[in-house]
């Protein structure tokens, strides 16, 4: 089975490659602008609301954890433009879609984050005359937020892989265009395998800086946090 | 904003529905099996400090873990059938990849939790006369075995969620079916609501159970 390989032929449709590449940041960069805050906030309505509001926003984080990306996607997409009566192109249903999903994970990380927080801090905030939302605000979260930036940065890269599956909704990202290219080129096993060095090139990078800042984090750690080992 | 749910259409198609759970259940066990199984010599190759082993396996792990699934799933879809000697049906395509994915996620559990075991185990088990593989079966592996078993399962859910990408290359699992119905009866909102009930009714138990299991093995140590 000797097969002829060309790269040459792909190589000259790069810039619709990296046009795609492009796009996928953007889903990426947009649902994690959306998602973060709205990640705090569940956070905050699972950990301090009352019961009426604790329990559907916990339904809500662990379906959207539970169910598959994609078939949250088509809902987004074919379902629920029939239900509100309104358009919704493949962009708006991406970003919807992407935002909320990982808003679900980004509240457990927020959760994760605030819990670990030893109470003594909000003990010696109470002493100090701090209503809730104050020490939430000045003495849990920034502490909180410390600890949680691998975890935030590994959902992140989990993000962007998983926003490949706008391709299926006709979104034009790197997959996307990558499979266009094929069909024009039939270069099928080249254009794919660019594709996938572009996708681990863009994300092994970020998994790197991650792990660098992990360690550079878990060192500093225990000078910036009293009493955590 | 009036629309009328209408989930008899779901009923009269409830044998699809079966069909679709039950290969996404198989295309699920399958990977996982297989995955849990390689994964643990990947994981040992790369805990075994021998470099001829150490490089192979983690560039084996590395590019499967920064490269997204779906594009692993479509490279030996679309791919892979070109160079390769026999044909490659949808079935065959996705567990590979995602087989191959989860041997490289499974295999940094394993060397996780070989690591988290002390050196003294180790050291105790060659004392008494064991071989390497004796010690990692007799000594190392039942203790640490336990330690892995939530991030195991945790695998398994992910995993059973990525099976639903193999729709996109035509298995017939769940969200697959639901799209044949969809197009069929015109009724997503209700195909796509059950999908992903149903994902929700399997999976949800095993977050929890997973959960206790965490808890229960921190109390523990």
């Amino acid at each position: 089975m000797i097969y002829e390989w060309d790269f040459w032929v792909v190589l000259s449709d790069f810039d619709l490659l990296l046009l795609g590449l492009f796009n996928t940041l953007k889903i990426t960069g947009l649902a994690l602008v959306f998602g973060v805050p709205l990640g705090l906030l569940l956070a905050l309505l699972r950990l301090y609301g009352n019961l009426a509001v604790r329990l559907p926003v916990g339904f809500i984080i662990e379906f959207l954890r539970t169910t598959p990306p994609i078939a949250q996607l088509f809902w987004f997409f074919f379902a629920l433009p029939i239900l509100i009566g309104v358009e919704i192109n493949p962009f708006e249903a991406s970003v919807l879609t992407f935002s909320l999903q990982s808003s679900a994970f980004f509240a457990e990380v927020f959760r994760g984050g605030i819990q670990s927080i030893d109470s003594g801090q909000w003990e010696a905030s109470k002493a100090l005359g701090m209503q809730r939302n104050e020490t939430l605000r000045r003495i849990v979260l920034p502490q909180a937020v410390t600890r949680m930036i691998p975890a935030f940065l590994e959902r992140a890269i989990e993000l962007m892989k998983t926003t490949t599956l706008v391709s299926t909704i006709s979104y034009a990202d790197l997959l996307y265009q990558t499979n266009n290219i094929a069909q024009s080129t039939y270069r099928t096993i080249e254009v794919f395998t660019i594709a996938a060095a572009m996708y681990f090139v863009v994300i092994f990078a970020c998994s790197l800086a991650v792990r660098r800042l992990e360690i550079r984090l878990a060192r500093t750690g225990e000078t910036l946090v009293n009493g955590r080992t | 904003m009036d629309y009328n749910w209408d989930f008899s259409s779901i009923l009269l198609y409830k044998q699809l529905f079966w069909i679709g759970l039950q290969n996404t259940v198989i295309l699920g066990s399958v990977c996982l099996v297989l995955g849990l199984f390689f994964g643990l010599f990947v994981g040992a190759a790369r805990f075994s400090g021998k470099l001829w082993l150490y490089y192979p396996a983690t560039v084996f792990v590395e590019v499967f873990r920064n490269t997204p699934v779906l594009v692993q799933i479509m490279w030996f879809f679309f791919a892979f059938p070109i160079i390769a000697p026999f044909r490659i049906d949808a079935f065959t395509a996705a567990s590979l990849g995602l087989t191959l994915n989860t041997i490289a996620f499974s295999s940094e559990i394993y060397r996780a939790g070989l690591q988290s075991i002390a050196k003294g185990q180790w050291e105790a088990g060659k004392a008494l006369g064991m071989s390497y593989s004796e010690q990692m079966r007799r000594v190392i592996l039942p203790q640490s075995i336990r330690r892995m078993l939530p991030a195991f399962m945790n695998r398994a859910v992910e995993l059973f969620k990525m099976t639903s990408l193999a729709s996109v290359i035509a298995y017939g699992e769940l969200v697959y079916q639901a799209k044949v119905i969809s197009t069929i009866e015109f009724n997503p909102i209700e195909t796509y609501t059950t999908v992903a009930l149903v994902f929700f009714a399997v999976l949800f138990p095993m977050t929890i159970i997973v959960r206790r299991f965490e808890t229960n093995n921190s109390v523990g140590r």
